[in-house]
């Protein structure tokens, strides 16, 4: 739980950015190709930044693998099924449960990296459940992006009560620690889905694991945007707008988003990489993804029971996991560095 | 009732006939059996330490409904009537217990009498008495246990729950601590209560026994022997009873058990494995079970389990009200498969009466099955095409499963059988301390899903109320498919009035079983096994006894 406030900001504003074009010696460069000559530099995250793209590649081509290769689906089970393994019949199960172990391309590429205790082909099973990790990951990062614009923004530029009832709606969320707050709100609407009005989401859906991940995140994100738009709307640009008639709504989409854009990247890009690692951790106990659809974490938490006699079960979904949310990391602290070096953006629960 | 590693799992009549060794005679002066089969001498004294996986729900004979402590605990405490410290049928056959004899039974079904055994002493001394039968009843009722359904038969029992008065006395119990005498009065004919009465709930303990759950300081009992020491969640200690001399049941070779609460069923494994501990309760996990068969199969042995594994059906909700569907399904599951989840730890089959249950046909679990041998691949043609032809091609099912190993699993496989078949079904897991209650809502209106029984004790209507229409209820229903044939309904309530399960009250049994299972109400695939794994300074040959009932027995057990 945290003690501080979690997200760790500090906003300098355009003369900061000044003075750090002069002392790079770029006078008159715009903000975002100096950003972009920043990050050119910065081969690091960009070959992390190329590896998250490979992986996203690999698990978006799961279908391929799954349909010209392992001849299976990621949900198949394949209990009393064989394969041959070298000219020779092997069960995929053995009769003592004991699933087959990585064939690689001993039989053609079907359980190229074994199989698990239901016969389910642990290579497609990863890639479908990468798929889904980086879809949940990715749409939970964007609507917690959203939600967190909007109520920093009101919040921030309307201030008196409407800033006091969504500060304190914000500080209730931020008070219950993100895993158990989203086991509680995954193990709930898990067992009997979501209605509100005309929308309905059934109980077994991706749109569960990725409304609760959305909604736990956004304390995170929106009080530091409130923060620097409590900061913003008092600039001169802000009351230049206003002398001119500008209302609220206009003041807030042509003024203040283009001045939050890079903070809001940098917090995208980190946010993906909590998402997919929340995701992982409420699946791996049963309140995110739920089955027969694979995620990193139920494969984690499938693989535990086996751990001693066939650990790749665990540590190549593990591995996957680790490459993902490293990869976002480096890029993502690449981008803040390209942005806005000074800025101290990073979330932490 | 029992659903293993949840509430209540306590089994009945394993058994199959490969598994019925003759219990070792070396201690026959102090009666029963006491020993495996390997004939030899069964050595005195030691101790020994064994491991549970978790602590037993209570360790107070009124209030467990576990395997985790009814194995212990018939150790410490006996009823009134008992089962023969036995393998096999023997060992599921009615016996004497502190009673002298079996109960007398009024033509009407409805009166019992039985007459305490003379010179009885609980584990501290103080003397049994016939009142006392009547003072560990009252616990069972007051105490809400689990097993309080079971006496509610008895006459007075009900009222004595609503006025919910402890010291209140219950009309259809007359006990008479001088002639030791003991009637019971029935409200209506009940043809397993002289098996009610052989239940751990049933067991003696002393008259001024406080209504409280007495985990932390057991109560004394009759048996071999007592409970020293409990530390919830950490161990409890097991000493022989020197007041203990029943006739006809064993003392106990052991002086010490020590059992300790283990998590982690690898850590015990290995430890069997190593010597630290001499057995462990919970089969050896998937992962080191090969290499336990393999290296150590002289002190490993599995037995067959009196349990049947089932699908229910919910025959009032589509697509399972039309019969094609429910007969397809039948045809569709991959029996063996599904054997391989337990790791080989379910025996393939198709009977729904389990081994050594009276009225259990072999043949049923195997040639007989009228869906094809268990042990061979399922129809898949054959299913999908029924299914097609029944117009449910397509229809959405939801299976339900809990997240207890390997329950998921199994509903995993099963949701993806269906699909194979024809059917759409997606799994649905919840949580495993809320499973059984969710599925027994009508408000749930469950489509199918994992269900599984182990018998309380041998007597058919243990396992038949299950699919009797007669105990379709809107809340905790049992009757998870609703399955409601006028025949079988019809059938179980005749049955349930016979006092005896006679050979051919068996037969009867066995007919209703046939007939449930040919008409595809539920799709029973297997009965589940369970283990005995002993360290190498334990006597496996002469001294491992499996108990139909209670599993292994704890006073065969001896060292080297």
């Amino acid at each position: 739980m945290a003690t501080e406030p979690a997200t760790e900001y500090s906003f300098e504003g355009p003369a900061a950015f000044e003075e750090e074009a002069k002392r790079e010696q770029v006078a008159g460069m715009g903000p975002w190709r100096l950003g972009l000559r920043r990050m050119r530099r910065n081969k690091v995250a960009i070959l992390f930044g190329l590896l998250f793209v490979l992986l996203v590649a690999i698990c978006v081509a799961a279908p391929l693998w799954a349909n010209k290769v392992a001849h299976t689906t990621s949900a198949e089970n394949h209990l009393s099924d064989t394969i041959t393994v070298n000219g020779k019949k092997t069960n995929v199960v053995s009769l003592d449960g004991v699933p087959i172990g990585p064939q690689y391309f001993k039989a053609d590429g079907k359980f190229f990296l074994g199989a698990d205790g239901n016969g389910r082909d642990i290579m497609v099973r990863l890639l479908y459940g990468g798929r889904n990790s980086l879809l949940i990951g990715i749409t939970a990062a964007f609507m917690t992006t959203i939600l967190s614009i909007i109520l920093g923004l009101v919040s921030g530029f309307f201030g008196g009560f409407t800033d006091g009832t969504i500060r304190a709606a914000l500080d209730v969320l931020w008070s219950f620690p993100v895993i158990i707050l989203g086991v509680a709100l995954g193990v709930a609407l898990a067992l009997g889905g979501f209605k509100l009005g005309p929308i309905s989401i059934q109980g077994d859906s991706l749109a569960i694991p990725i409304l609760v991940i959305g909604v736990v995140y956004v304390p995170y994100m929106a009080r530091p945007i409130r923060g620097q738009v409590l900061s913003l709307r008092e600039k001169e640009f802000v009351e230049a707008a206003r002398a001119q008639g500008a209302g609220p709504f206009r003041i807030m989409f042509t003024e203040m988003i283009p001045n939050l854009t890079s903070t809001i990247l940098v917090f995208f890009t980190l946010l993906i990489a909590n998402a997919v690692l929340l995701e992982a951790a409420l699946s791996f106990l049963g309140a995110g993804v739920q089955p027969p659809e694979p995620s990193w974490g139920t494969m984690i938490s499938d693989g535990v029971e086996r751990i001693a006699t066939a650990p790749h079960l665990t540590i190549v979904p593990g591995l996957m996991l680790v490459i993902t949310v490293l990869s976002l990391n480096v890029f993502g602290d690449g981008i803040r560095d390209a942005l806005d070096p000074r800025a101290k953006v990073r979330l932490e629960h | 009732m029992g659903y293993l590693g949840r509430r209540a799992v306590v089994l009945l009549v394993a058994a199959l006939s490969m598994f019925v060794i003759a219990a070792c005679g070396g201690d026959d002066d102090s009666g029963g059996g006491g020993g495996g089969g390997g004939g030899g001498e069964a050595k005195e004294g030691g101790s020994i330490t064994i491991s549970q996986t978790s602590q037993p729900d209570f360790l107070d004979p009124a209030l467990s409904y576990t395997v985790n402590g009814w194995e212990p605990m018939w150790l410490v405490y006996t009823p009134l009537l008992a089962y023969p410290h036995k393998e096999g049928v023997e060992g599921s056959t009615l016996t004497a217990g502190l009673a002298e004899s079996l109960p007398k039974v009024s033509s009407d079904g409805k009166t019992y009498e039985l007459t305490l055994r003379k010179g009885l002493k609980y584990s501290d001394g103080s003397p049994v008495k016939a009142t006392d039968f009547e003072h560990s009843i009252k616990r069972v009722l007051n105490l809400e246990s689990g097993g309080s359904a079971f006496f509610l038969v008895i006459d007075g029992a009900q009222k004595y729950v609503d006025d919910g008065k402890k010291d209140a006395d219950i009309s259809g119990i007359d006990a008479d601590d001088t002639s030791g005498k003991i009637t019971i009065h029935l409200t209506t004919p009940d043809g397993s209560f002289s098996n009610v009465l052989a239940m751990n709930f049933a067991s003696l303990v002393p008259g001024d026994t406080p209504f409280e759950n007495l985990t932390k300081t057991p109560p004394p009992g009759v048996g071999p022997y007592k409970i020293t020491e409990s530390v919830p969640n950490r161990e409890f200690v097991m000493q022989k009873n020197k007041f203990f001399n029943l006739p006809g049941f064993p003392k106990g070779h052991i002086d010490t058990i020590t059992t300790k609460i283990i998590k982690s069923a690898e850590k015990q494994a290995q430890d069997v494995i190593s010597g630290d501990l001499d057995y462990m309760q919970d089969p050896p996990p998937a992962d080191i079970k090969p290499e336990v068969k393999a290296k150590y199969s002289d002190r490993y042995e599995e037995h067959t389990t009196s349990s049947t594994y089932y699908f229910f059906m919910n025959t009032r909700v589509a697509p399972f009200d039309k019969k094609e569907v429910r007969e397809a399904v039948n045809y569709g599951i991959d029996k063996p498969g599904l054997a391989r989840i337990f790791a080989g730890e379910v025996q393939p089959g198709c009977s729904f009466l389990p081994p050594g249950m009276p009225g259990y046909d072999e043949k049923l679990d195997v040639e007989d099955c009228p869906w094809g041998n268990p042990n061979d691949p399922p129809d898949l043609e054959k299913a999908r095409q029924m299914i097609k032809d029944a117009g449910a091609e397509g229809a959405k099912v939801t299976v339900w499963s809990n997240n207890d190993d390997p329950s998921d699993k199994v509903g995993e496989a099963y949701a993806d059988m269906l699909n194979k078949i024809g059917l759409k079904a997606t799994p649905k897991i919840i949580d495993g301390g809320v499973y059984f209650q969710t599925i027994g809502s009508a408000k749930t209106a469950p489509q199918t899903g994992f269900a599984n029984w182990f018998a309380d004790f041998p007597h058919p209507k243990n396992f038949f109320f299950l699919v009797d229409g007669k105990s379709i209820q809107p809340t905790n229903n049992q009757n998870f498919g609703n399955v409601d044939d006028p025949e079988i309904t019809k059938g179980i309530a005749e049955l349930n009035q016979e006092p005896e399960v006679t050979d051919e009250v068996a037969a009867k049994w066995g007919d209703l079983n046939k007939k449930l299972v040919e008409r595809g109400w539920v799709v029973p695939y297997g009965h589940r096994k369970l283990a005995t794994f002993l360290s190498e300074r334990m006597d496996f040959d002469n001294c491992s006894l499996f108990h139909p009932v209670y599993y292994n027995d704890y006073s065969s057990f001896c060292l080297k």
